[in-house]
């Protein structure tokens, strides 16, 4: 079946509507009905959890993580969530962005660690990663991975996802680039990502919620939100985040300022890919910490 | 003046500044190819090959205590993609560095002949500002050769549109980021083709106007035809709708140039605008 095409128009006829939600649902499958589960996500935040910028305080972002981790698997115990997710015998890449102005950081990334290990997967079956996820033994041997990554905007996606974390799985980057990155999800049905995924933590923790040059980086456009997202949903995560982020824009620019690019992957990867729930309604938002400046 | 394009390469490092007002530069250099870009640059560097830059020099500046500067340095190969990559981003004020210039939130941008130059300071200050602005017009000093803007600007009627705001491009990609038409390439884009695309007010009425040149007649003829059947299925008239908003879209070819105006507020605006466009080309 040919592909339709979608134009302006569309977006047009659906203006009532979410614009990218309403005019990318008719891209959904014949006979395909989106399923009616709920995906959960946890917004954990904490006033402390900065000592300064892109650079966390240890003790609170452990604590942020297994609050939220606990929550979002039910369950009291930290070890006991974290062995819904990894088994002892899982070989584990930790997927973690190294973008200069904002990169995950080794705080982070040595909390999640220290859970995987917790849970009885060796130190030597464990790695962490960005750009070498392609040459890395445990990545292309990995059986689980934990995602993980600053929430952003991004000028050529719109914003920099958890769904679009894994382009450095690929070596042809610029073929994920047409239509604004619309088909990221692709990324997640390759043999090294398909149904690996754990754990979907976005850090918004100090996010860039609007860019400029080159470098799509100022301070100016940076603000303390003190938050991370969790899920098990990449496409939940992401729509949380974006919520977040178009809130953000609002409230700084004094009116409703869309991205320069529609983070129109997240939708897609819903109604077009199936990877996820990107509906609020479908989503179920648990807040934890401080309710100050939430935004959503 | 000229178009600067030219198939010679040249020491881009020999234009930039070792230091300025105690920020010194990091000993070596990097530089980066449209192949090596992504290693430098996330995202955005999709917009350089887009308009085929052929060399970037970065030269990083320290100074003790104080925020990192760092000069991007594009050889664009010609002056029109010099301009054309400074038509990304035009938001910011007119520093009257160079041939065009922006300042916004501790960054630096401006065109002169052949090349782009993006100046950013990672923290923005009183004093990283003049540090930036003093560079910028060392930068731009060193750069002896103007360049031109597109013709194609000429095509649209400065009355209406903001001239300072147009966007020169080459392909879809760039074309829906500025103003979003359809995810496929349903205007027949690509890197042998320049547009531009400027924001037009009359009266009430803000309105789109695209003006592109193909290579020749029969690939406007085609790009015409291949939006006529996606984009206006129920044309009211030859190249002629009403879209959902109520408003109007007019597309006509001449030559090897297509021409097309999204948003006019009545059917009799859009045609106005589309004779006033044709009259502009026909004096070349």
């Amino acid at each position: 079946m040919k592909k339709k095409i979608i134009t302006r128009r569309d977006f047009l006829r659906v203006a009532a509507m979410t614009p990218l939600a309403g005019a990318l649902a008719s891209s959904l499958k014949a006979g395909e009905k989106p399923s009616l589960d709920k995906a959960r996500v946890v917004l954990v935040r904490d006033k402390n959890a900065l000592i300064s910028f892109n650079n966390p305080r240890p003790e609170v972002i452990r604590k942020m993580l297994d609050d939220a981790v606990t929550i979002l698997l039910g369950e009291k115990d930290t070890v006991d969530a974290w062995r819904k997710l990894i088994k002892p015998s899982d070989i584990v890449g930790i997927k973690s962005n190294v973008w200069r102005y904002i990169p995950t950081g080794r705080v982070i990334e040595q909390a999640i660690k220290q859970r995987v290990m917790d849970v009885g997967v060796p130190d030597d079956r464990i790695d962490i990663s960005d750009r070498g996820v392609r040459r890395s033994r445990v990545f292309q041997e990995a059986t689980a991975l934990i995602n993980v990554r600053p929430a952003r905007t991004h000028h050529w996606s719109g914003l920099g996802t958890c769904l679009k974390n894994y382009v450095t799985f690929v070596s042809d980057i610029p073929d994920y680039h047409p239509d604004s990155c619309a088909d990221l999800a692709r990324l997640w049905f390759l043999p090294q990502t398909k149904g690996k995924t754990r754990l979907n933590i976005l850090i918004m923790l100090h996010p860039l919620f609007h860019g400029i040059g080159p470098h799509h980086f100022s301070r100016q456009y940076t603000w303390e939100y003190n938050g991370i997202l969790v899920g098990k949903d990449p496409v939940a995560v992401d729509a949380t985040g974006l919520r977040i982020m178009q809130a953000k824009r609002r409230e700084f620019f004094g009116r409703e300022r869309r991205l320069a690019v529609p983070a129109k992957h997240i939708f897609l990867a819903d109604t077009r890919h199936g990877l996820g729930v990107s509906d609020p309604d479908r989503i179920d938002l648990i807040k934890l910490g401080y309710k100050e400046g939430i935004l959503i | 003046m000229d178009n600067c394009s030219s198939k010679e390469k040249k020491d881009l490092s020999s234009l930039l500044p070792r230091e300025i007002q105690g920020w010194k530069a990091e000993e070596k250099d990097r530089s980066y190819d449209p192949q090596t870009i992504f290693d430098y640059i996330d995202g955005a560097g999709e917009v350089y090959r887009s308009y085929n830059f052929r060399e970037l020099l970065v030269r990083r500046f320290k100074k003790e205590g104080k925020a990192e500067i760092v000069i991007d340095f594009f050889d664009m190969a010609s002056s029109k993609d010099a301009f054309g990559v400074f038509t990304h981003d035009l938001e910011g004020e007119d520093t009257g560095i160079g041939q065009g210039s922006t300042y916004k939130g501790g960054l630096l941008s401006f065109w002169k002949g052949p090349y782009f130059v993006s100046i950013y300071a990672e923290e923005e200050t009183e004093e990283t500002k003049e540090v930036l602005l003093n560079m910028g017009e060392v930068v731009a000093s060193a750069i002896q050769e103007e360049g031109e803007k597109p013709d194609l600007i000429g095509f649209l009627p400065e009355e209406e549109v903001d001239v300072g705001k147009v966007h020169y491009f080459h392909n879809h990609m760039i074309l829906n980021y500025h103003f979003y038409v359809a995810d496929e390439n349903i205007l027949l884009l690509d890197q042998q083709t320049e547009a531009v695309l400027g924001r037009a007010t009359q009266e009430e009425n803000k309105y789109i106007l695209l003006v592109v040149r193909y290579p020749d007649k029969k690939r406007a003829a085609q790009a015409y035809k291949s939006f006529i059947e996606v984009y206006m299925p129920d044309a009211v008239g030859p190249g002629l709708v009403q879209t959902e908003d109520g408003l109007w879209t007019a597309a006509e070819t001449k030559e090897d140039l297509l021409v097309i105006i999204f948003n006019a507020g009545s059917s009799l605006l859009a045609k106005e605008m589309m004779k006033k466009v044709e009259e502009r080309m026909g004096r070349e």
